[in-house]
């Protein structure tokens, strides 16, 4: 697999006990993790504590990731037994069926939605909504090739080379093309969840 | 700068050379203003997946954990295990 590498050089370095390897993953992976969890667990509260374990157990064991999948795979693989454990731990007679049975009378027995949790801080649940309005805002106003790179990259999954080769351009315009959309993304980003920055990493 | 900004773009990505990894790293975590920068470009990233949350401290909560707690690579250990 081709996303098997992409992580390979801040993994090799966080098992070599450079902790602020394991760091940047953190921060890379923490949000997509979250989610996966809050598919499991409905409580904002019990979705943190599961992600924290998850990530915790990850470190102990990173000695044994070989690099047999991606990183992110495995990453993920720890999260969905740290979530299941939560639940067997926790049957929770009560919270928990409650919980579920809320949820069926909102939204019928449809599919969780993602990434919203119950007891989701009406705060949070604003400034995401912000955050989404500002990059959409900024994505309409990038110049549509750098528009293009970035979500090719993000959104389709594509690689750096996979990139350059469909839109017939060497290599070193991909890098530019998603650096420069992400920046001009970043810095409209900033006003929004600037003042998060003391607890961000 | 330029250039500094862009490799933290492509160390997010893992699209740095082998050899220019530590070295980014090192430059990314001793320095907030890069560190902002990976943070941004990965809450860009996540938001066009649709999963634009904000980090209210989520990261830095699990690093506080791990150094409380005394977390450390635990040769044997295997996390899928049980």
């Amino acid at each position: 697999m081709l996303e098997a590498d992409a992580d390979a050089g801040l993994v090799r370095l966080a098992q070599s006990g450079d902790a602020r390897a394991f760091e940047a993953l953190v921060v890379k992976y923490q949000r997509r993790i979250a989610r996966h969890v809050a598919r499991y667990v409905k409580r904002a509260g019990d979705v943190e504590d599961v992600v924290q374990e998850a990530f915790i157990r990850a470190y102990r064991g990173l000695g044994s990731f070989r690099g047999e999948s991606a990183f992110y795979s495995w990453l993920y693989r720890i999260a969905t037994n740290s979530a299941l454990g939560f639940l067997k731990r926790s049957p929770g007679p009560v919270v928990l069926q409650e919980d579920l049975r809320d949820e069926g009378d909102e939204r019928g027995d449809g599919p969780f939605e993602p990434g919203v949790s119950d007891g989701e801080d009406p705060e949070r649940l604003l400034l995401a909504k912000q955050i989404s309005g500002a990059v959409d805002k900024a994505l309409a106003r990038l110049q549509p090739e750098l528009a293009q790179a970035l979500l090719l990259y993000e959104v389709e999954g594509k690689t750096y080379k996979e990139i350059a080769q469909m839109l017939a351009v060497p290599i070193g315009t991909v890098r530019t093309r998603i650096f420069r959309a992400r920046e001009f993304i970043a810095q409209r980003l900033e006003p929004v969840v600037g003042h998060q920055r003391p607890r961000r990493w | 700068m330029v250039n500094t900004t862009l490799k933290v773009s492509l160390l997010l990505d893992g699209e740095l050379e082998p050899q220019e990894v530590a070295p980014s790293l090192a430059q990314v975590a001793a320095d907030a203003g890069l560190r902002d920068r990976f943070t941004l470009y990965g809450l860009a990233g996540d938001a066009l997946r649709g999963n634009g949350t904000p980090d209210d401290g989520f990261s830095r909560r699990i690093f506080e954990r791990m150094r409380r707690e005394g977390v450390a690579i635990e040769p044997g250990f295997d996390p899928l295990a049980g």
